[in-house]
Parts: C-alpha cells; structure tokens; sequence
C-alpha cells in the first residue's frame, strides 16, 4: 500500500473513531446530566420498605404538586398534565381585588369562578378558554420538575452544553406546545436555576419567556427530600409578569385533581370541528 | 513447555475457583426481584365440584410476611417491568427509570419518605365532589392521626383487598384477613359471604358495619362480591385519606388463573364521589407450600403513634 493511501485511511480512521467518540460522550454527558438534575430536585427515588424481596431501580416520583405564595396558589400535575392557578390581584387605585381560577388539563382549558366549578350542578361556572391551553400547559412544564421531565421525554433531541461555566440543556417541548423550544441552565449543585423558551414560529412568540428560580429548600409539611424553589420570577419581553416568594410547597404527590367539566369538553369539541 | 503447564495450571484452578463460586452462589439467598410486575399465572385453574374456578387456598405467595400483608411497592399503581421501563398501570403513561444511587445509601427516615411518595404516584385517584377535594387532602396529610385503622381497628372494605386464606363452600365463601401490628396495626377481619342466591337486605334496614352486607354471585369465571350497609368508620386504602359515607356500595371482583388471584373493587358512592372509582388491580400468588397454614396473627396493641414526630405516613 503507498504510504499517501495508507496515511489517508489512518486519518479516516482516526476521524472515525473521533465522531464515534464524540457520539458517545454526547449521550454519556446527557444522561449524566439529566440524572444530575433529576437527583438534585429529589426527583429519583427507590423503597424497598414492605419488601425483602425486591430490589427495584428508582422512578420518577414527582407527580402532583401545590405551592402558595402571597395571593398565588398553584395546584398542579404531570401525570395528567394539569395545573390550576388561582390568583387574587389588588386593583390599583384601591379598586376591588380581582380573583382569577385559570385551569387546564391535556388540550382543555378553562375558568373556574370557585374551585371545581361546573362539576356539580350549582355549584359555581366553568367558562371554557380553549385559547389559553399552550400558555397554561408552558407554565407546567417550564417549572423545574417539568423540566426535567421534558428533557428526559424528549430523549435524543435534548443537547447539553457549557455557556459561561454553567450546564445548559436544550430541547424541544411536544404535542401541545410543538414548535416551542426550551434552553434550561443549571447551577453549580445540578439545580434548573433559569429558564427560557422560544420559537421560530411567529404565531407562537407570545410564548418566549424567561423564569428564573432561586433559593431552593425542602419546604413542604410532610418532608419529602424534594427540593423546591422559593422564588421564581418570570419574565416576557422584558417585563416582569410574575414575581413570587414562595411560602409552602407541598411535593408528598397530594391529593389533586382536576376532572373537566363536561361543558368544556362540548366546547373543545365543537372547536376542534 | 513449563509456562505453558504453569499457564494449565493456573486455567485449572481458576476453573474450580469459578465452580466454588457457583456453588456458592446457588446455594445463597434468592436474588431479589429488580420489578414489580404482577405475576404470570402458572399451572391449572383448579374447579369445584359445580364447576366453578376454586379459590379455596392460602393467598400470601407475593406478600413479604406470612400474612399476606401485600407487597406495598406493587400496589402503587406503577409498574416497574425492568431496570429500564416502568409505566402508570391506570393510563399506561411511561415513567423515567433510572439506576440506584450506589454512592449513597438511604437512612430510615429517607427510606419512609420515599416509599410515601412512591405509593402516592399512580395516576388512578378516586374523582371526589369539589366540596371534599381539601378533607381528602387534610386526612392524608395527617394519616398517622385521622386514619380510622391506626389503633387496631379493621381495614375494611375496599381496602382489605385480597384476604389471605379463601375457603369455598357450595353456599358461601370464607375470607380471612389476619390482623398486623406495628404503625398499621389492624384488627383480624373476616367476611362469610352466601352465594346461594339472596338478595341484599334494604339498605334502611341494616346497621353499618365495617364489611358491610356482603353477597357473592359468579359471572362466568368471575367471583363478583356486591357489599353495602357499611359505617363511615373506613378508607378506602391505607394512603390517600380516602374516605367514604355509610351510603357507600363495593363491587369486587375476583379471578383465578392458575396460581394467581386478581382482584380489582369498583366503589359507588354518590354522597361524596363525584364518580365511581375503581382500583387498580392487584394479583396475588398462592401459597406454594401445599402444607401452608395461616400463622397466629399478631396481637394489636398500638404502641408506636404517641412517638411518632413527623408527618411520614407508613
């Protein structure tokens, strides 16, 4: 074999190896970094407690979720994927105070005028808001437990990198929110310590935002080993849209639930046709 | 031709160190199951005289204490098929699996509080009127002093699930649920269920009680339990703060398929839910000794509450 053909096969050889390598490293880093951010949060856990005969891996265990802070109560969950947010503003000017339920779950959205309206005959008004599922859905998932979540569901697809020192992780959300884009960076403990998203689509660009999470405790009644943030601030086109400390959070998957109200179901219905 | 015989030599005894080994290792403990899968069934469906399958047996095979007492992990409503895969058995959704943290163990106090979550993670929750959502919430929140059990009183139904002894006679069924000690202490609870065709008494008519009024019918292979004239005095679980009214009505149901049992229960109670629930099923092995007996259930003396410092609900 000439030596120019020989040295050019050992340089393709060597590249080979090369992208190999890198490939590897890749999925090796991603996977190391998601368990990272997953074990910070207390989201992976394992009990052998009633058993002697087992040995099971650990699972995500984060499944529902409440948090409160100042006038703002968050219930939540991923599995369905649903959240209520009840809010109660202070008008300026000394204006009445305004109370808002706004909930969704899977592709149905609604308002509720007392919690679980609609659901019992006289008992409150659930007013359909099929416009507002990818807006409700995105708080969801761009809390830090969703985060992970998203990251993990969305397998391949999620890149991890290095910005000034810092672990980012990129992916792309799904189903509902297709199109929307998520860069999460996490701080020196594996904690999601900022959030944004983005799309190149512009009739999704009302939802490019910017969440930042701070101050991570277990604060909740029943200790549970998970870590939640105690200030989250949120952030759209620049301006300041939620700012909240956060006073409990309770993560033992309390009882929540969020059934749809067969009128909002009539209304997703009669929209999709 | 000496390294080569050395090299022989060297093959020959690492060969029987791996034979010891393998000795050995068979005759250790059993290695322990890495999922949580219900079990396959195995073997002939014994039937009775009149045809139908025969339940009569010692159902503790899956538990971890000779009374059955259920695997707690396998009832929660996620499955773990293998160190790789794991989904919600209500909706079928995937959860991520990872491996254990072999850097660091876990303490008893992190040990209780995962098992906590781990039990409260499926997605099969009973639908309760918006009117109960925060009760339920506070009675699970506060478990250790609001469930009716705690203190040695019966589980009930639907939460006694699979009795742990079955014995079927031509005109009624015999379950036994052997009481346990310890922070879930509960009373020893039977229930002598007729299959000879009667009718529910009215329900304005019976007291309630914790196992109810009982009738068992067969649909098809299927032992079909219709309950009702329940008190107020049960949940339906040990997690979840599931409570119910005394106008409650339990449908269970029972398979047997060869060595296995599957129940599941369907609960109606319009006073409090907003729709009927039905629970996720759970399958339970027989006893694989023939000889098996139902050892003396441990006496119920709640000692353990007054010590108690956190919320962890066991």
């Amino acid at each position: 074999m000439k030596a120019p053909i020989r040295a050019a096969l050992i340089l393709a050889f060597v590249a080979a190896l090369g992208v190999l390598s890198a490939g590897a490293q890749g999925t090796v880093d991603r996977a190391k970094v998601l368990r990272a951010a997953a074990d910070a949060l207390g989201m992976v856990r394992w009990s052998d407690i009633g058993t002697t005969t087992t040995r099971l891996p650990g699972i995500d265990i984060v499944n529902t979720m409440e948090f409160r802070g100042g006038e703002y109560h968050v219930t939540l969950g991923y599995n369905p994927p649903a959240m209520r947010v009840e809010m109660t503003r202070t008008g300026p000017d000394g204006r009445a105070a305004q109370h808002t339920i706004q909930t969704v779950r899977d592709s149905y959205a609604w308002d509720e005028s007392e919690t679980g309206a609609g659901l019992v005959p006289g008992k409150g008004t659930a007013t359909p808001a099929i416009a507002a599922v990818k807006e409700r859905l995105l708080q969801l998932w761009t809390l830090p437990y969703g985060v992970v979540k998203a990251a993990l569901a969305a397998g391949d697809k999620t890149t991890v990198s290095t910005e000034g020192g810092a672990t980012v992780m990129t992916f792309p959300l799904s189903g509902q929110l297709a199109g929307i884009t998520v860069k999460a960076t996490l701080d020196s403990n594996n904690l999601v310590t900022r959030v944004e998203t983005r799309s190149d689509n512009p009739a999704l660009a009302n939802l490019a935002t910017q969440t930042e999470y701070s101050n991570y405790a277990d604060r909740a009644e029943v200790l549970t080993d998970i870590k939640s943030p105690g200030r989250i601030v949120r952030r759209q086109g620049g301006r300041t849209i939620l700012d909240i400390e956060v006073k409990a959070w309770e993560t033992n998957n309390p009882y929540l639930v969020f059934p749809v109200p067969a009128n909002v179901k009539s209304a997703a219905t009669a929209n999709s046709r | 031709m000496r390294v080569l015989a050395c090299s022989r030599i060297m093959a020959a005894a690492a060969a029987l160190c791996l034979l010891a080994a393998t000795v050995v290792a068979q005759q250790g403990p059993p290695a322990r199951r890495t999922n949580n899968a219900p079990p396959k069934p195995s073997g002939a469906t014994p039937r009775t005289a009149d045809g139908h399958p025969d339940l009569t047996g010692v159902w503790n095979g899956l538990g971890d204490n000779l009374n059955g007492v259920p695997n707690q992990i396998a009832n929660n409503g996620v499955i773990i098929e293998s160190e790789s895969s794991a989904r919600d058995l209500h909706n079928g959704q995937p959860v991520a699996v990872f491996s254990r943290n072999t850097n660091r163990g876990q303490n008893n106090e992190e040990g209780e509080r995962a098992a906590s979550l781990l039990r409260r993670s499926g997605s099969n929750r009973p639908i309760y009127k918006p009117e109960y959502w925060e009760m339920v919430k506070y009675n699970d929140h506060n478990a250790n002093e609001e469930d009716p059990s705690n203190n040695c009183m019966p589980a009930g139904v639907p939460r006694g699930a699979i009795p742990s002894y079955i014995s079927q006679h031509p005109n009624y069924v015999m379950f036994i649920y052997p009481g346990q000690g310890g922070l879930i202490a509960t009373q020893t609870m039977y229930r002598m269920i007729p299959t000879d065709g009667r009718q529910h008494t009215p329900l304005q008519e019976l007291d309630g009680t914790y196992t109810g009024e009982s009738i068992g019918r067969w649909e098809g292979d299927t032992f079909v339990v219709d309950s009702w004239g329940f008190n107020a005095n049960t949940w339906f679980d040990q997690i979840g703060g599931y409570f119910h009214s005394e106008n409650m009505h339990v449908i269970e149901r029972f398979r047997r398929e060869g060595n296995t049992l599957t129940w599941t229960a369907t609960v109606e109670d319009p006073d409090v839910l907003l729709e009927p629930w039905t629970t996720t099923p759970r399958v339970q092995l027989l006893n694989p000794q023939p000889n098996a007996m139902l050892p003396e259930s441990q006496p119920c003396s709640e000692r353990d509450l007054a010590h108690i410092v956190t919320k962890e609900h066991h």
